[in-house]
């Protein structure tokens, strides 16, 4: 009894010493950010490694990609039926923008960007007793219609006598049989073997083959990762970032450049098109997911904003410093003339 | 007058059977060239004119095999050719083609095939009719008049006038092309919400294999060899030993 108490009260003790732990380190963050900015403080500010689900980084990319709704609501082909008019006041007019708006955002959501499954090898039994019973594997799934297909169980029964849970091929075959997606084929078609992609992507339809991929192919699985991979690439190789401006794919291109350090040309292409402030957010970015880097440390040393950081970040980091810092005057001259006149 | 007359037009139609019996392997050919209209039969022509006749018909046929396998290993050059602009200009293959059949209301489905074996029907269908369109999913062009600028969708048979079996080819090379992605199509959006991708259900998640197969044993214990304990043979063998040998 005696020991449970004194248990309980260093229990207790303990709690309350973590408890000014913590606050001590809170303070220290909140008052001082100290010069030097490799200390853990920072660190565990940023949470060791910022993911594509943070709300400070969608909230980044969501800004970067933009809202085009000519191009969000670019005509389909589909079946044709005929047009209706409608007469409205100019309320009714900016409340059909402001719900077109919301329709767009919801086109414009971001697949998911995972880690690549590891593959399932888990043997459930060895019945070495039906060994060569059959020349053929049976494969057995669980149907039941209101389980998430994760929680799905699918085992094979090898003409060995193995009972072993299916891979994750074999599962996603069995599940677009029994459970069928639209458009999504049991075999996956041939437009993602290398050369029909690099034929595809010469005709510049990047968007159509990322589309594809997404129905195809799980979020988690490599040849989405592959496909993915091999589109950022080409994109960056040719510059040709508007394809997917204002298009849902446009978040995860930007997250794959600035994880690979290759933001150069995408730096280049926003000041060409004159979006400085997209510019500022994505040196910004590439800030928080790269903090060690050397412009990252100058930045936060300098607490810069605005153009200053495209000029650090175009001094430290950048291959193309002399493109990046000719668009920066270039841009303050313009910014000059217009408050001068 | 009338006797000789008859008596050469008997001559010349035996001969004429005679000659058109080597041109009778071609004689879809014969039927899909430009028509060679040889006004009124005239009777009084004299043999050697039907001579001369067959052995050009010959020659014609004779290229005109030729001119089949031109374009059979790349059906799409014969589009940028001088002879389909010449025959079609800019308008689609099947445009102008009109179908024969009785009554106001065309049938729901074209015929079945223009081409039985050797023999082709009378007004053939706008593919059959010209031996050098050959679909092919790589013939890109071609498959795009076959395809509705506006909805994306393939034109119905009844539509194009083509005859079934053509129309199931060219449905196949369009799947085809698409899957390749020589042609595009249109996507369904695919929504992400509510999802978990963390795996850590069994099902698709790891299990711990089960102590027996840690330890080393094997799955089930009588795989290995098993020695039975001596008490219970004991005890086993001397309520039976009436009956053990």
């Amino acid at each position: 009894m005696a020991a449970l108490g004194t248990a309980r009260c260093l229990f207790r003790s303990y709690s309350r010493a973590k408890n000014v732990q913590k606050s001590k380190q809170m303070l220290a963050r909140c008052t001082t950010r100290t010069l030097c900015s490799a200390t853990q403080d920072n660190a565990l500010s940023d949470g060791a490694k910022p993911q594509f689900t943070d709300p400070a980084v969608q909230d980044i990319l969501t800004r970067i990609t933009g809202l085009d709704l000519q191009k969000v609501f670019r005509p389909i082909k589909q079946e044709l039926k005929p047009p209706t008019y409608k007469l409205m006041t100019d309320e009714q007019l900016q409340q059909a923008m402001e719900s077109a708006k919301e329709e767009a955002k919801k086109l414009l959501q971001m697949p998911p960007v995972l880690p690549e499954r590891k593959p399932i090898n888990d043997v459930l039994s060895e019945d070495k007793i039906l060994d060569g019973m059959d020349t053929a594997k049976y494969v057995f799934t669980d149907i039941t219609y209101d389980i998430p297909h994760r929680e799905r169980f699918i085992v094979v029964r090898e003409p060995n006598g193995t009972l072993r849970k299916a891979t994750w091929e074999e599962r996603d075959r069995l599940i677009q049989t029994y459970f069928p997606k639209d458009k999504r084929k049991i075999v996956p078609p041939l437009i993602f073997k290398e050369e029909n992609l690099k034929m595809v992507f010469s005709q510049d339809r990047h968007e159509d083959v990322l589309n594809m991929c997404l129905v195809q192919f799980e979020p988690d699985s490599s040849d989405y990762i592959r496909v993915h991979a091999a589109t950022y690439e080409d994109l960056e190789k040719h510059g040709k970032y508007e394809l997917l401006r204002s298009t849902r794919h446009f978040g995860g291109m930007t997250w794959y450049l600035v994880n690979a350090r290759r933001v150069d040309g995408l730096i280049v292409d926003l000041l060409k098109r004159e979006l400085l402030q997209d510019a500022v957010s994505l040196v910004s970015l590439f800030h928080m997911v790269h903090p060690h880097s050397e412009s990252a440390q100058e930045a936060a040393s300098q607490q810069a904003t605005g153009t200053d950081l495209l000029k650090i970040y175009a001094q430290k980091e950048s291959q193309r410093a002399g493109y990046i810092e000719l668009a920066l005057q270039a841009y303050e001259q313009i910014a000059d003339k217009s408050s001068a006149a | 007058m009338a006797a000789p007359i008859q008596r050469t037009v008997r001559i010349l139609f035996r001969l004429s059977s005679s000659t058109l019996q080597p041109l009778r392997q071609y004689p879809s050919i014969l039927q899909r060239l430009p028509v060679r209209t040889c006004p009124g039969l005239p009777l009084l022509v004299p043999p050697s004119h039907f001579y001369c006749k067959a052995a050009s018909l010959h020659e014609d046929a004779v290229q005109a095999a030729e001119a089949l396998s031109r374009y059979k290993d790349r059906p799409w050059d014969y589009l940028e050719s001088e002879e389909y602009i010449e025959r079609y200009g800019t308008s689609p293959v099947w445009e102008g083609y009109r179908r024969n059949h009785k009554g106001g209301i065309p049938p729901q489905k074209t015929r079945k095939t223009c081409i039985r074996g050797d023999k082709i029907c009378g007004n053939p269908c706008p593919i059959c009719r010209d031996p050098n369109i050959i679909i092919h999913h790589q013939n890109v062009k071609l498959l795009q008049q076959f395809i509705s600028p506006h909805t994306g969708m393939v034109y119905d048979s009844t539509q194009t006038g083509v005859c079934m079996k053509q129309q199931k080819k060219l449905n196949e090379a369009i799947t085809t092309a698409q899957d390749h992605g020589l042609l595009p199509f249109q996507i369904p959006f695919v929504e992400y919400s509510g999802e978990d991708y963390s795996n850590s259900h069994d099902a698709v998640g790891t299990t711990p294999s089960p102590p027996s197969l840690t330890i080393g044993d094997t799955w089930y214990k009588w795989y290995s060899e098993m020695t039975p304990d001596e008490n219970q043979v004991a005890k086993v063998k001397k309520t039976y030993k009436a009956y053990l040998k």
